[in-house]
């Protein structure tokens, strides 16, 4: 309820600077970019792996918002949009770049018996211990290095919908991909990153 | 009567809340008889929120400031 209510309230600031930047403010566009610099450059940097590229793609978002500020209506979050632009422009980066592949097969993922049950049981229910409030700096590596071993095409779904929250359809748009396979990928995304997470959580218990 | 693995492939659908009341039927009942697929399911459900914290990122000081000094420095030559 809290986080909602901050969250609009940012919402409302943000609104006003984009009003004031519009007619000319300079500064208040600043405030925008240094409220959203974090976020931006979160994105690109998860999506390029490149520190080089993420800070060049930021710069050219920025630039990219305050060029275009004149068009923008304010019917959508301003942090949206220049998330959106964000991630066009790391997307337009990583589809100029030849990048080892990872096969689709070697997408992990829970094994099945012939007859469609699951193959091992999970160990434990892990789902309680996550909600703590320090993430555990290991599983943070773990879940990272899952996500690197993802395909591009499933890294930038899972990236853009559960770490970015773009809405399927701003995914689709971004992507030129179809909503259901980009859900599609997602779910094997996530399947993928629960089964890192689950054998992290499990590692300590494998052997005895 | 739905396998774990139909029952799997339906996670998403289902947490985005967009099942055919006959697909939440088959899935309640195989989650009914199935504690391993009630563990699976909130360990799926917990996935993305872990993940989310996982990949967070800050912009490192040197990068901001560099930043600002463009596009002051864009802003004005366009002005």
């Amino acid at each position: 309820m809290s986080d909602e209510m901050s969250d609009e309230a940012v919402k409302e600031e943000d609104r006003q600077l984009v009003a004031r930047a519009q007619a000319g403010d300079i500064s208040a566009f600043e405030a925008l970019v240094e409220a959203h610099r974090d976020k931006v450059y979160g994105l690109t940097l998860r999506m390029t792996r490149s520190e080089a590229d993420a800070a060049e793609i930021t710069q050219d978002t920025f630039l990219s918002a305050y060029q275009h500020l004149k068009d923008f209506r304010g019917d959508a979050a301003f942090g949206s949009w220049v998330h959106r632009i964000a991630a066009n422009n790391a997307l337009m980066r990583l589809r100029h770049r030849r990048v080892v592949q990872a096969a689709e097969e070697e997408i992990q993922g829970p094994e099945f018996t012939e007859r469609g049950s699951l193959a091992e049981y999970p160990l434990q229910d892990w789902s309680r211990s996550a909600e703590g409030k320090i993430l555990d700096a290991e599983l943070g590596r773990a879940i990272q290095g899952a996500a690197d071993r993802l395909p591009e095409g499933y890294r930038e779904v899972f990236l853009l919908k559960d770490v970015e929250g773009l809405s399927y359809e701003q995914i689709a748009e971004v992507t030129g991909d179809s909503i259901p396979a980009i859900k599609s990928r997602l779910h094997r995304a996530r399947l993928a990153l629960r089964e890192a997470i689950d054998q992290f959580y499990n590692q300590g218990s494998a052997g005895g | 009567m739905y396998t774990c693995k139909d029952a799997i492939n339906l996670l998403l659908n289902f947490l985005d809340g967009e099942m055919t009341p006959e697909e939440s039927r088959h899935l309640k009942e195989h989650l009914s008889g199935c504690a391993p697929c009630v563990d699976f399911l909130r360990t799926y459900k917990a996935t993305p929120g872990l993940c989310k914290r996982a990949m967070a990122q800050q912009m490192p000081k040197e990068v901001s400031a560099k930043l600002t000094e463009y596009l002051r420095a864009r802003i004005k030559s366009a002005s």
